[in-house]
């Protein structure tokens, strides 16, 4: 399985009120915190395990549920094309 | 509190080559002019990312017309972290000129057609164009850069959806928008020869359904719906001045594409003072703004925070007062000037003209 990637014309940034967004193809999407976190990691070289991990280990949270709601974005994500690689489990 | 802009429609010029019956862009177009030039743009953009905007769409009449502002405009945007979308018919989608955009950091390309087919294509373009931007398609798909490819539908084309989005599938098209025509500037003019019947509007949107379920995950399909044909408005802008702005080629600042027709309202420019000052204090972006200045039935009506009350252009176009509710609403007292219109005629056509 490859590492996931925001697709090609999908960007992540903060505005300037440190709203975390995905800018893509149709407009502006607001993430709200915990999907930010997600999307920040998104480089095409952290696997879905690393992500989750690094996630875990900075909330204090246990990875196999972090990793259950990293698969659920990336899952809604993918619908929309915004990820280039689907979250398949290992 | 005024909220931030998310994103910026800078409109470089109203020149273009084609002449699309359906086309937005106001019928007085020469009275845009003079343009703003390359550093006056640039100035618009960093202007523009420091109140907050993420996203710029480029496009006119055809922004290519301009490649070397274009690419300037380009440079400056990204290096402002603004997200890039070009909107262009992709008649002048030169190999350089994509690669000098690419380059530039251009995120995303939105490229239109007329049609699946060259003949009926190319009658509505007004040349014979079709087998060049299927070109300009491939080579936009062959580099790095998004791109979406879009079809604006009316009574003409509606009927081919299903080979609009057959050629998409052939070019190997990830985004697609379907577009049905919407009535301002030439596309009112025109509105009698360009609006579907609701039995045609019915079949595309089933096409437009199908088509979602078979290739999900492969290509994502939009869909803009003909606002004539629902029980309610489209939420135009997400509100009046709530998040977007557009600039038009000679610097007017317009809370829509389309506002500039709105003669009850005078619309500052870019050259005589700032975005910022202009987002937050013109008279034009305050007058409709939020929900306070709704009459009824818009006033005590539970959509009015989902809808804001449909388009004001619309509104103005239609009956006369931009205060109005939108009459593509069928609570709207003047919900007959839709209705009317509906009923349909097969008017001939009226060229766009420079
Ligand atoms: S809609 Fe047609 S005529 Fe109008 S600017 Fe676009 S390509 Fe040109
Ligand atoms: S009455 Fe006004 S707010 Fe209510 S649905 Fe119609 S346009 Fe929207």
């Amino acid at each position: 399985m490859n590492p996931p990637a925001l697709a090609q014309g999908v960007r992540f940034r903060r505005s300037a009120d440190g709203q975390g967004v995905l800018l893509v193809p149709e407009g502006v999407v607001n993430l709200n915190d915990s999907a930010a976190a997600i999307v920040e990691l998104l480089d095409g070289k952290r696997t879905i395990d690393a992500i989750a991990a690094a996630l875990g280990e900075r909330y204090g949270m246990d990875n196999a549920v972090v990793r259950s709601d990293v698969e659920d974005l990336l899952q809604r994500l993918a619908e929309k094309m915004w990820v280039a690689e689907a979250a398949t489990a290992p | 509190m005024v909220s931030r802009p998310l994103s910026l429609l800078a409109e470089l010029t109203y020149r273009c080559n084609l002449q699309c019956p359906y086309c937005y862009n106001p019928l007085d177009l020469s009275a845009y002019r003079p343009e703003l030039d390359a550093d006056a743009w640039c100035r618009v953009v960093d202007e523009a990312a420091a109140l907050g905007i993420l996203q710029l769409h480029l496009s006119g009449g055809e922004p290519t017309l301009r490649p070397d502002d274009l690419c300037s405009i380009v440079e400056r945007a990204r290096r402002r972290e603004i997200y890039t979308n070009l909107i262009t018919q992709g008649t002048f989608l030169s190999d350089e000129l994509l690669d000098r955009l690419v380059l530039a950091g251009l995120d995303h390309i939105q490229l239109s057609l007329q049609g699946a087919h060259a003949q009926l294509a190319d009658s509505f373009a007004g040349a014979a164009v079709h087998e060049r931007k299927l070109d300009a398609l491939v080579r936009a798909l062959q580099r790095d850069v998004a791109v979406t490819l879009n079809c604006v539908l009316h009574a003409g084309n509606i009927d081919g959806i299903d080979d609009v989005i057959a050629l998409a599938e052939r070019f190997g098209v990830k985004r697609l928008e379907l577009a049905n025509a919407q009535f301002y500037g030439w596309g009112l003019r025109n509105r009698a020869a360009l609006l579907p019947s609701r039995e045609q509007v019915d079949r595309a949107t089933a096409s437009v359904q199908g088509a979602r379920g078979r290739l999900r995950g492969r290509m994502e399909i939009s869909y803009v719906l003909a606002d004539y044909y629902e029980v309610f408005p489209k939420p135009c802008m997400h509100g009046w001045a709530s998040r977007f702005l557009t600039v038009a080629p000679d610097g007017r600042v317009l809370p829509c594409p389309a506002a500039a027709a709105i003669a009850t309202l005078t619309f500052e420019n870019v050259r005589e003072r700032g975005l910022a000052e202009i987002w937050q204090h013109s008279a034009a972006f305050n007058a409709y703004r939020g929900t306070g200045w709704m009459a009824e039935p818009c006033r005590s009506c539970d959509r009015k925070d989902i809808d804001f009350g449909g388009c004001r252009c619309q509104a103005y176009l239609l009956t006369g007062d931009a205060g109005a509710t939108d009459p593509a609403c069928s609570k709207s007292p003047r919900h007959d000037l839709v209705g009317r219109a509906a009923v349909g005629s097969s008017a001939a056509m009226l060229p766009r003209r420079p």
